[in-house]
C-alpha cells in the first residue's frame, strides 16, 4: 500500500521527499483532484455501491466491500456489506477531500448517504442520510458528488417538478448541510443554447475551469431502456451539450455542442495539457474538449468507439496516471477497449476484450495494473435472462492482455446489481490526536 | 508524549522520531510543483461566495497564555484561519501556508480600504508542545506589523482543541513508532479558512488553492460585501 502524500505535512514525508505534489494526474480512478491520500500502489479493497433486487438477499441497496489485496487471505471476497434499507437505484458515490467518507446517491428516492470507511475501511459505517436534495434544490437524481475543499458538488440528473432532464447543481458541506444550487444553463452563450441537462462534473483547478455534460432525467433513466429506444419522443429528451463554468463564480462561460449524451468526463491535469475528453453514449464518439490560443473552449469527436451504427453504447471510461491512455466500456456489447491517447487529437484503440455479457463501469489502479469492472447500467436498462450477469471483475493488466484476477457473483452471493466502485486503503499505523495526548 | 517546551527541543525529538518512520515512508514523490494559476482570476465584487458553514465558539489560548474566545477572533474582521505547528517542516505544508499568508498580508497592507477589517488566525493542531511560549516565539517572524492583527493561538489541553477541528472538518493524526507509541510526526490535510465578519465560512482553501491573487480578491470581495469601511 502507498499512499499518495500531497495534502500530509509531515516531517517524515518530507524529509524523504523534500516536496510533494499537489494535484492528481489522473483519475484513481475518478477522484476529484482535490481529494487527500490518492492511492498509488496496492488498493486494499473496492467498495462497490450496489442496487437492491428484490427477492435477492434483503433486496436493499448496499455498500459492498471486497478485499483486493492479493497478499490477504481474503483476497477477491466480499469482507463486508451493509444495507441501507431499500431500492432507491444505488448508483455512484465520491470521497469527500480528506477521503474518510464517501457519499453514495440514489437515482431513485435522491438520498444521499455517508459512509464512514477512514475509521476502518474493512468496514464502512453509514453515519448520515441526506434526504433534503429535493426539498431544497428541486432538483432530484444526485449522481456525481465531486469533492472540493470543506464541501461536496454534486451533479443531479432531474428535477421533482416533470422529471425531465432539466437539473442543475448542488453544494452540501461536508456535515451534510445544504449550502447552494445552480442551475444548468437553458440560456444561449456564445451561439450554443443549453439543453439544461447535467450528468458529470469534473475541475482543473489550475484553470479554474468546472466542465458538465448530460444525460437524460428521471422519466428516460427510470424507464425500461427498450421502450426509451422505440420512443422518438423520449429518444429526443437526452442531453447534446457540455458547459464550462467559472469554477470562483459558478457562472456558465460556454456552451459546448456535444450531441449524444457526452458522460464521463476526465481531465488530463499534467502542466501544459489543455484538454478533457468524455464519450458521447448514443453516438458511440470519443470527444475532445480543448482550449484554443484565444483561450476559447471547443469540443470535438475524434474517435469512434467500436461500431457506432451498432449503437455499442459506451457507458464509463478511466483515464491513465499520465494521460496517454483510456479504457471505455461499451454496455451493449460487453466490450472493454483501450485507446491510445498519445495524441488526444487522434485516439486509436489498441485493444479489446469481450469481458461480459454487459459491462458498465470500469475503474484502474494508479499504476494501471489493475482494472475493476463491474456490470449494471441501471435497474431498468441492464439486460434481461440470461445476459443480465451481475459481477465485479478484477484484471490483472500487463500493457497487452487483460489477465482476469478475481471476480464476485453479486446474484449468487445475492448481494443485487453491483454499479460504482472506489478503492480505499487500509490507514498507515497512526494515532488519533486524541490518542496521542492521553498517552 | 512528554512536553519538551522549546523549539529546539521540539526540533531533536522530530529528527529521532522521524528516522523510524523513513524506512516505511509511503509517499510517492510525485511532481514538485506550487499551485499552478492559469487563469485571470475574477475582479473582486464579480461573484459571491458560498455561505459554507458557521464558526462554533470554544475557548483557546493566546501567545501570552491568556484565554481567548474563538468567536472573538473570527467575527468582526474577515478573518483566514489556518490550523499548523511550529516545528511542520513540509515544504508545501505549513511553513508554505505562512508564506501564503505573509505574502497575502503584504498585500492587504497595500490596500487602504482593507485597513483594519481583516486579520489572520494560525491555531496550533498539537497544544501539548505548541505552548504559549513556543507560538510567541514562532510568531515573531510574521508579526512585523503591528498594526496587522495576526493571532497565532493553542489550547491549554488536547480535549479543548478537538470540538474546533471537528467543526472545522481539519483532519490531523499522529504517527507511532514500532511499539505503537505516538511519535512527534502529525498529518494534516492543509485547508484554510476564510470566514466574514458575522463568522460565517465563505471558502476553503486546500493546497490546489493556495493562489494568493485569487484569495485577495475574495478577501476584497467580503470586504465590498461588508461595504464601506466605517
Amino acid at each position: 500500500m502507498r499512499i499518495d502524500s500531497r495534502w500530509v505535512s509531515s516531517f517524515t514525508v518530507a524529509a524523504a521527499l523534500s516536496i510533494a505534489p499537489i494535484v492528481s494526474h489522473a483519475d484513481e480512478t475518478c477522484n476529484s483532484p482535490y481529494m487527500s491520500g490518492l492511492i498509488k500502489g496496492q488498493e486494499d479493497f473496492v467498495h462497490v455501491w450496489t442496487l437492491g433486487v428484490p427477492g435477492l438477499g434483503d433486496g436493499s441497496d448496499k455498500l459492498v466491500t471486497i478485499d483486493a489485496n492479493p497478499s490477504s487471505k481474503t483476497y477477491g471476497k466480499v469482507i463486508h456489506k451493509i444495507s441501507v434499507g431499500g431500492r432507491g437505484e444505488a448508483h455512484h458515490m465520491g470521497f469527500t477531500d480528506d477521503r474518510k467518507y464517501l457519499w453514495a446517491g440514489g437515482l431513485d428516492d435522491s438520498k444521499i448517504y455517508v459512509f464512514d470507511v477512514g475509521t476502518d475501511p474493512s468496514h464502512p459505517k453509514l453515519v448520515k442520510t441526506i434526504d433534503d436534495l429535493p426539498a431544497k434544490t428541486g432538483y432530484v437524481g444526485p449522481h456525481t458528488f465531486y469533492a472540493l475543499p470543506g464541501r461536496m458538488l454534486i451533479g443531479n440528473l432531474s428535477n421533482g417538478a416533470d422529471k425531465g432532464g432539466v437539473t442543475g447543481m448542488s453544494v452540501y458541506n461536508n456535515k451534510g448541510d445544504f449550502v447552494a444550487k445552480y442551475d444548468m444553463p437553458t440560456s444561449t452563450i456564445k451561439q450554443v443554447r443549453g439543453d439544461g441537462y447535467g450528468y458529470d462534473i469534473a475541475v482543473n483547478p489550475a484553470k479554474n475551469a468546472l466542465l458538465t455534460s448530460s444525460f437524460a432525467g428521471w422519466n428516460n433513466y427510470m424507464r425500461d431502456l427498450g421502450e426509451v429506444v422505440k420512443d422518438p419522443e423520449a429518444m429526443k429528451h437526452f442531453g447534446n451539450t457540455m458547459v464550462m463554468w467559472n469554477l470562483k463564480t459558478m457562472e456558465p462561460e460556454q456552451i459546448l455542442a456535444v450531441p449524444g449524451a457526452p458522460l464521463e468526463i476526465r481531465w488530463a491535469l499534467p502542466e501544459g495539457q489543455n484538454w478533457a475528453i468524455t464519450a458521447t453514449a448514443l453516438t458511440s464518439q470519443l470527444w475532445l474538449v480543448t482550449r484554443d490560443a484565444r483561450g476559447v473552449w471547443g469540443a470535438k469527436d475524434v474517435a469512434p468507439i467500436g461500431d457506432p451504427a451498432k449503437i455499442p453504447l459506451p457507458v464509463d471510461i478511466s483515464i491513465t496516471a499520465d494521460a496517454k491512455g483510456l479504457w471505455v466500456n461499451t454496455f451493449m456489447d460487453g466490450t472493454t477497449h483501450y485507446f491510445d491517447l498519445t495524441d488526444p487529437e487522434h485516439p486509436h484503440e489498441t485493444y479489446s476484450k469481450h469481458t461480459g455479457s454487459q459491462v458498465n463501469m470500469v475503474s484502474q489502479s494508479w499504476d494501471g495494473r489493475r482494472v475493476y469492472i463491474t456490470s449494471s447500467l441501471l435497474s431498468k436498462w441492464d439486460k434481461q435472462g440470461k445476459d443480465n450477469e451481475q459481477f465485479l471483475r478484477a484484471f490483472d493488466w500487463d500493457g497487452k492482455e487483460l489477465t482476469p484476477a478475481f471476480e464476485v457473483d453479486f446474484t449468487k452471493e445475492r448481494l443485487g446489481r453491483p454499479h460504482h466502485m472506489k478503492f480505499t486503503a487500509r490507514p498507515q499505523r497512526m494515532a488519533s490526536l486524541a490518542d496521542a495526548a492521553a498517552h | 508524549m512528554r512536553p519538551l517546551g522549546t523549539r529546539a527541543g521540539a526540533m531533536l525529538a522530530l529528527s529521532l522520531a522521524g528516522i523510524p518512520g523513513l524506512a516505511s515512508a509511503t509517499a510517492d514523490p510525485g511532481v514538485a510543483t506550487a499551485p499552478r494559476m492559469e487563469f485571470s482570476p475574477p475582479p473582486p465584487g464579480s461573484y459571491t461566495l458560498q455561505n459554507i458553514q458557521r464558526v462554533a465558539d470554544a475557548v483557546l489560548l493566546d501567545s501570552a497564555g491568556h484565554a481567548v474566545r474563538l468567536s472573538a477572533v473570527t467575527r468582526g474582521k474577515i478573518t483566514l484561519l489556518t490550523f499548523f505547528y511550529t516545528y511542520c517542516f513540509d515544504p508545501l505544508g505549513c511553513p508554505f501556508a505562512h508564506t501564503t499568508l505573509a505574502n497575502l498580508r503584504d498585500r492587504v497592507r497595500g490596500d487602504r480600504g482593507l485597513t483594519g477589517r481583516v486579520r489572520f488566525v494560525s491555531v496550533s493542531l498539537d497544544p501539548t508542545h505548541d505552548t504559549p511560549a513556543a507560538l510567541a516565539s514562532y510568531g515573531q517572524e510574521f508579526a512585523i506589523d503591528p498594526n496587522f492583527e495576526w493571532r497565532f493561538l493553542t489550547a491549554r489541553r488536547v480535549p479543548d482543541l478537538l470540538p474546533v477541528l471537528d467543526d472545522f472538518g481539519q483532519d490531523v493524526s499522529v504517527d507511532v513508532d514500532e511499539k505503537g507509541r505516538a511519535t512527534r510526526t502529525l498529518h494534516h490535510m492543509l485547508k484554510m479558512f476564510l470566514i466574514d465578519p458575522r463568522g460565517e465560512v465563505r471558502e476553503v482553501y486546500s493546497l490546489a488553492f493556495l493562489q494568493p491573487q485569487v484569495m485577495f480578491n475574495d478577501i476584497k470581495t467580503l470586504a465590498l460585501e461588508a461595504g464601506a469601511a466605517p
